[in-house]
């Protein structure tokens, strides 16, 4: 294992998100912000109660959850994206890696922004006393398999992508939809029968479940099917996304 | 006693698109290059030069053939392979928003040289190339002959056996390419192999002892520079001979 290689590419990346720091750290902390105060404080207190706690404790871990998943798929598809516009993956792909390095760097930068955000995150809901924590292990848990998918997610979508509007037409029509209709904001049992049927479809829903489960001690899927589901995307995806690094797939001409 | 070649191609083929489409930029190429050589490499502008340099150094797939670089082969052995090269690239591979410094350390890094070695060899190369005042820039902010001069560097950061220069010098003024000639030349005659693609064919003829010419994906004509000038024509007027009748027997 190149183990310096690994550390200065999680380096070199983890200094370009701190090099547009409020584009990656702060711009989503004001719009977490606003959610909590609007959704949880104003919308929130003319609501009862979901699941025996306050509206705001209830929604507060799909927030943390949208904004884990949002910045861990940015930054790993904006890296693999511009690497190739700019063309500068190739001091990547020339360098003594292999192709399971590559991936590691890549998406432990993606995990280390969604996690960087998370923490942001939860010293604002802190602030508004929306967080509690039920079971620790398994937060850091959902926390940290959650930003893995999507940071392979997000390599997968900048290894597609041949351009900006394919980059953003994977974002718009598959993350944004599936994360919101995965029970952010609402509670499975609000939903007609039917619908709670196609939600549970939703591996979106195993996560936000997950996290929620973790936070407030209540969980609205089998749990079980949720490890599973998250445990096999990691898998599953680590192992796609190697296989087309190692067969140089819109990066190697 | 004979040095193993630092780079051998055998029969190297790479195609692009299918069926219909297909089209082979490198044509079965072979090429033997001993150690310690500067090996020159001239083509028209898509004759497969880059192609085959991309096939070397990774950023290329191989369809069929075997690239070796100092013994290891580039697809079996493809780290030790690449621990072997140094390149600097037609286009510019760099982040444009990186500053100088940070390109040179997070190369060295790539290459796994430990912090320490890395700073002492950066210090090196800064001084070498009078990169001194510009290494807090961002690469976008410095002048064409600057941006050769830290890609070059950066190609040197992990003290490669095989150094490979794409058109090293174009976009630079006539006062900074002879000053690049003159630290390939000091490279050479330190020990270190470099090949050497350019548009400026008196700068091959300056700087190389062997040069290969690439036509139509085929390596045309190879041997060395003094056989090249024995007909009393200049190293210029034998590249377009030797390419035009190239092109007559592809189009018959």
């Amino acid at each position: 294992m190149n183990w310096i290689g690994l550390y200065t590419l999680v380096r070199k990346e983890v200094t370009r998100m701190f090099r547009v720091v409020t584009q990656t750290i702060f711009a989503p902390l004001i719009s977490a912000t606003l959610y909590i105060f609007i959704f949880g404080t104003i919308v929130g207190s003319k609501i009862d109660e979901i699941a025996g706690v306050e509206y705001i404790t209830f929604v507060f871990p799909g927030i943390l959850m949208l904004n884990i998943i949002t910045a861990s798929f940015s930054h790993s598809s904006s890296s693999i994206f511009t690497g190739k516009y700019f063309k500068h993956i190739e001091e990547v792909l020339v360098t003594p890696f292999s192709h399971l390095e590559i991936v590691i760097g890549y998406a432990t930068a993606g995990i280390v922004r969604g996690v960087v955000v998370a923490i942001g995150v939860l010293g604002i809901g802190l602030l508004f006393g929306a967080v509690t924590l039920s079971n620790a292990p398994l937060f850091l848990f959902y926390v940290l398999s959650v930003a893995t998918i999507f940071s392979l997610l997000g390599m997968l979508a900048g290894l597609f992508a041949k351009n900006f509007d394919q980059l953003a037409m994977l974002t718009a029509f598959i993350i944004t939809p599936f994360t919101y209709l995965g029970g952010i904001f609402y509670s499975l049992s609000m939903l007609p029968e039917s619908a709670q049927f196609y939600t549970q479809l939703n591996p979106f829903f195993y996560f936000v479940d997950g996290i929620r489960s973790s936070m407030i001690g209540i969980s609205e899927a089998n749990v079980l099917v949720g490890l599973m589901v998250i445990s096999g995307l990691v898998l599953g995806l680590g192992t796609l996304v190697t296989h087309l690094f190692r067969i140089g797939w819109r990066i190697r001409q | 006693m004979a040095t193993a070649p630092i780079l051998q191609i055998t029969d190297l083929v790479k195609t692009y698109g299918s069926g219909k489409n297909k089209k082979a930029a490198v044509d079965g190429i072979n090429l033997s290059i001993p150690e310690g050589s500067f090996y020159g490499l001239l083509g028209p502008n898509g004759a497969g030069k880059s192609t085959a340099i991309g096939c070397v150094t990774g950023t290329h797939t191989i369809t069929s053939g075997q690239i070796t670089v100092a013994g290891f082969d580039v697809v079996r052995d493809y780290k030790q392979a690449r621990s072997q090269i140094g390149l600097s690239a037609q286009e510019y591979n760099i982040n444009p928003f990186e500053r100088t410094y940070d390109l040179l350390d997070f190369m060295g890094g790539y290459y796994g040289i430990p912090a320490k070695e890395r700073h002492a060899r950066i210090e090196r190369l800064v001084k070498q190339f009078d990169l001194t005042e510009h290494i807090e820039k961002q690469f976008k902010e410095l002048s064409g002959g600057l941006k050769r001069r830290v890609v070059l560097a950066r190609a040197l950061v992990h003290d490669p056996k095989l150094l490979i220069l794409d058109e090293p010098t174009a976009g630079v003024d006539v006062e900074q390419r002879r000053e690049i000639w003159r630290y390939l030349q000091d490279l050479n005659q330190a020990g270190k192999s470099i090949i050497l693609t350019s548009h400026y064919l008196e700068e091959i003829e300056l700087l190389c002892d062997q040069v290969a010419i690439i036509n139509h994906g085929k390596i045309v004509a190879d041997s060395s520079k003094q056989s090249y000038l024995e007909h009393g024509r200049s190293l210029e007027e034998e590249y377009l001979y030797i390419t035009q009748q190239s092109t007559k027997k592809t189009a018959v």
